[in-house]
């Protein structure tokens, strides 16, 4: 905010008789009632007084747009969006709520507000998840939902329940406002009507594919992704046999990959080894609706065997998932040694440090590994080191 | 920490805040001019302008050492188009891909990739943008302010640092009253008087608290008799009283003045307090809105009406059971027609009290205003303990800034959201909130890359 300057109009205020009309109208009214009347009327300026102005020219104008233009962003109306971009449109019949810019920003014409899940979406999804324990990978896929935030949802309400039987006061009336303001992904619950909340095959742009690199190759060769991620990971080109396999089976290849991912070829030496880099069907999300879609493009007339496949297949990519799960959690378990005193509330839990290739890193200078080692010097006590967490574990 | 982020209006300056000044300077700014401009005045302005907006409070050696050139994006895959090609099609002919005419259009038309309106994108993962960025905090200097000040939490662990990265699956939440107090409208001049007399009060109740008990004692026995007097005669009166209240208060206008409907809703309060207080048992007032809303037709022997006798009042436009949770959201009044069937009985029932029952029936709709009156009262209350305007409603100009990027998920009621990954940009859109045009950006990201 600029400096403000006393509304008070010192000479009128001494000598109210000289003006009799703006004294009274300035007294009773704020600073900012004040300038919301036509400036040239009621706030005359003062030409011939040495006094400071009450107003720059800047903060009247100011005040003038926000008294005119800038008094339809001033209240909120459900499901409007009154962003700066839509001030021409506001006031008209013709444009619908739909018909409205989500941008709220006019210069920038890349960011949009995006929807956000409304409360029912939210509570369907909760119900999904815990109630008919479906797994968050299909619930993403039934709801277009990506799959980390079916699980930032399903958590957040499970602290929205607690809150509750707990009788923790909610911002209930914030909530309601907010909803109204921005944008939502309304829950329908015929399936074909419900809208997709967001893309969920979204693949990550990868380090390898920045740069462009010419790669010749024979006109009669099948240059496929596979071929593409291996050019770019330099890894040599696979032989023909290899090739044929994944031809005929391109499903069977991706789940290869994606559920045993420690089998995957690896390419360079020493710090550069890499893996080579997997094509994109199997680096999306959900790598085995391309494998339903293939199906439902190679055998048009199955299609509810296709759906069960689909469904096999999803339930496969679960239970590996769980294994996986289970199995780091068995190894974290067998790190640790508990020791619970008889006389204690508490128990004592001691995992053994670790001076490895993996934690020194391949010149054995990592910052992982703790403990002094020649030439790695501790940059803990030196100037301008950042001592805030960098995590906070549950 | 000092303030320095002014909102001056000689040069416009973009914020992270809702201010009016703000909002002035946002739909005031243009793209700076770059004709006979060196390309190194053209990266400075753009910079300086980016700056004052991205990570304002962050000093700007610090926000050197978090640049980064190697920017996330995302490229959305179509499952049927993965299937049915194998990359073959884009790399056939002599390498560059054989299109059909209608594939070129497509291809053309395909939006690219922002990549450098994400110049700011590692300055969102700091603890006080998100706040600002869930729409917890009106300001990223008051989300600042809730941090330094212990309002917030990581993972359910006190977190004091603002500039704390976030990781993605991270949780933070802030407490609600003081989002509320950030952003709700302020107090008016006589809201902030009549907090101050009401916390006098405590003050001098909690001094002679022994007092103020026999007081209410006697305040209970004072009550207690008349309100034996009063029920017998005028549980109609009552009803009818409450009901015309309740309609007032769900039938909100944007012309009425903020005071007059605090009156309203004060007397309506007092009213079902009234009412409530008739109840045998003591327990009721603080009881679930369920338990009181039963009790309430009990003692006004209120009934629900019968289907066939809704005939008069025809009311086919029933709302959603949704809605019936949102009473702010309910802009259009209830229509005029349960009212005036609602008059007409009472009418009836004052022409030939003989007919008793009849009068207290209530229509679907009616009973569901008077039930929503009844919710509303309940989580928007009159309170005036609270730092904000009660009944709370958003500060002014709010909606001009509501948006919620997408890599939040933020649950409004109690205030928490989590931080699902980091800001990524997809062709044609990037998630990183910045104020300015691709120009700017571009610019001021040329800037950063200098010795780089």
């Amino acid at each position: 905010m600029p400096p403000r300057i006393q509304t008070q109009w010192v000479s009128n205020s001494v000598l109210p008789y000289l003006s009799p009309n703006t004294s009274t109208s300035v007294s009773s009214s704020s600073s900012s009632s004040c300038t919301s009347l036509p400036s040239s009327t009621s706030c005359p300026r003062r030409t011939f007084s040495s006094t400071p102005a009450a107003q720059t020219r800047l903060r009247s104008h100011m005040f003038e747009w926000l008294n005119s233009e800038g008094r339809k962003l001033q209240y909120h109306e459900p499901n409007v969006y009154k962003y700066v971009t839509n001030l021409k449109d506001l006031g008209k019949d013709s444009m619908g709520p739909e018909q409205l810019s989500k941008r709220p920003f006019p210069l920038n014409q890349n960011f949009v507000s995006e929807p956000i899940l409304s409360e029912e979406m939210r509570a369907e999804i909760y119900k999904r998840v815990t109630q008919d324990k479906k797994s968050v990978r299909a619930v993403s896929i039934e709801l277009k939902v990506d799959m980390r935030r079916v699980a930032a949802v399903v958590r957040l309400m499970e602290m929205e329940k607690a809150w509750r039987s707990q009788g923790k006061p909610l911002a209930l009336p914030y909530a309601r406002a907010i909803q109204e303001m921005v944008p939502t992904t309304r829950y329908s619950s015929d399936p074909r009507d419900q809208r997709p909340h967001e893309s969920i095959n979204d693949l990550p742009v990868h380090r390898l594919t920045d740069p462009q690199i010419f790669y010749p190759v024979s006109e009669s060769r099948q240059f496929t992704r596979v071929d593409a991620g291996r050019v770019f990971s330099g890894a040599p080109r696979l032989p023909n046999s290899t090739v044929e396999e994944i031809a005929n089976d391109p499903s069977t290849a991706i789940s290869k990959a994606t559920q045993k991912p420690h089998l995957i070829e690896r390419v360079g030496k020493g710090d550069q080894e890499t893996q080579v880099l997997q094509p994109a069907d199997a680096r999306i999300p959900h790598p085995y609706l391309v494998a339903h879609e293939r199906d439902s493009i190679n055998k048009p007339n199955e299609r509810n065997e296709n759906i069960k496949r689909f469904a096999s297949r999803l339930q496969e990519e679960e239970r590996i998932e769980a294994e996986r799960k289970q199995a780091t959690e068995q190894r974290r378990e067998n790190r640790t040694r508990k020791v619970n005193p008889e006389d204690s509330r508490f128990e004592f839990r001691f995992t053994d440090v670790v001076v490895s290739k993996e934690t020194t890193g391949a010149d054995g200078r990592g910052h992982k590994a703790p403990g002094r080692r020649y030439g790695v010097p501790s940059y803990e006590r030196k100037k301008g080191q950042v001592k805030i967490p960098t995590r906070v574990n549950v | 920490m000092r303030n320095r982020a002014t909102t001056p209006l000689s040069r416009a300056k973009i914020r992270q805040s809702w201010s009016k000044y703000n909002l002035y300077n946002l739909q005031r700014f243009r793209n700076p001019s770059t004709s006979n401009r060196t390309f190194f005045q053209q990266k400075w302005t753009a910079k300086s302008a980016a700056r004052a907006y991205h990570g304002e409070q962050v000093p700007e050696t610090q926000w050197e050492r978090m640049f980064s050139r190697r920017i996330r994006s995302v490229v959305p895959m179509d499952a049927t188009r993965l299937a049915q090609d194998d990359g073959s099609i884009a790399s056939s002919g002599r390498g560059s891909g054989i299109m059909s005419p209608w594939e070129m259009e497509r291809a053309k038309k395909e939006k690219l990739t922002p990549f450098t309106q994400m110049t700011f994108a590692p300055l969102e993962r700091r603890l006080d943008t998100a706040i600002f960025r869930a729409l917890f905090a009106s300001s990223t200097r008051q989300a600042r302010q809730f941090v330094v000040h212990g309002a917030v939490t990581v993972n359910g662990k006190e977190m004091r640092y603002p500039g704390y990265l976030l990781n993605p699956g991270d949780m933070f939440q802030v407490d609600p009253e003081r989002v509320m107090f950030a952003t709700g409208a302020p107090k008016s001049k006589a809201e902030r008087r009549e907090g101050r007399i009401a916390r006098q009060k405590t003050e001098t109740t909690e001094e002679g608290e022994e007092g103020a008990a026999e007081e209410q004692k006697e305040g209970k026995e004072e009550q207690k008799p008349e309100a034996e007097e009063a029920q017998p005669e005028d549980t109609r009166e009552t009803l009818k009283g409450l009901m015309a209240q309740a309609k007032t208060i769900m039938s909100k206008e944007k012309s009425d003045l903020p005071a007059k409907k605090k009156q309203e809703l004060r007397g309506f309060q007092k009213a079902i307090k009234r009412v409530l207080s008739r109840s045998e048992s003591s327990s009721i007032l603080n009881d679930n809105l369920e338990s009181q809303f039963s009790e309430l037709m009990t003692l006004l022997k209120a009934k629900r009406v019968e289907k066939k006798a809704d005939s008069k009042g025809k009311n086919t436009e029933s709302q959603p059971a949704a809605e019936s949770s949102e009473p702010v959201a309910e802009t259009e009044a209830p229509d005029s027609r349960p009212g005036q069937a609602l008059t007409e009985a009472f009418q009836k029932a004052t022409e030939n009290p003989a007919e008793e029952v009849d009068t207290s029936e209530l229509t679907e709709d009616e009973l569901d205003t008077l039930k929503r009156a009844l919710i509303q009262m309940r989580d928007n209350p009159i309170d005036s303990t609270k730092p904000y305007a009660t009944p709370w409603r958003p500060r002014d100009y709010m909606s001009a800034f509501a948006f919620i990027p997408r890599y939040l998920e933020v649950n409004q009621n109690i205030c928490a959201a989590v931080y699902l990954r980091h800001p990524v940009a997809r062709p044609g859109f990037s998630e990183v909130p910045s104020p300015f045009s691709e120009s700017i950006n571009t610019a001021a990201f040329a800037w950063y890359l200098r010795r780089r």
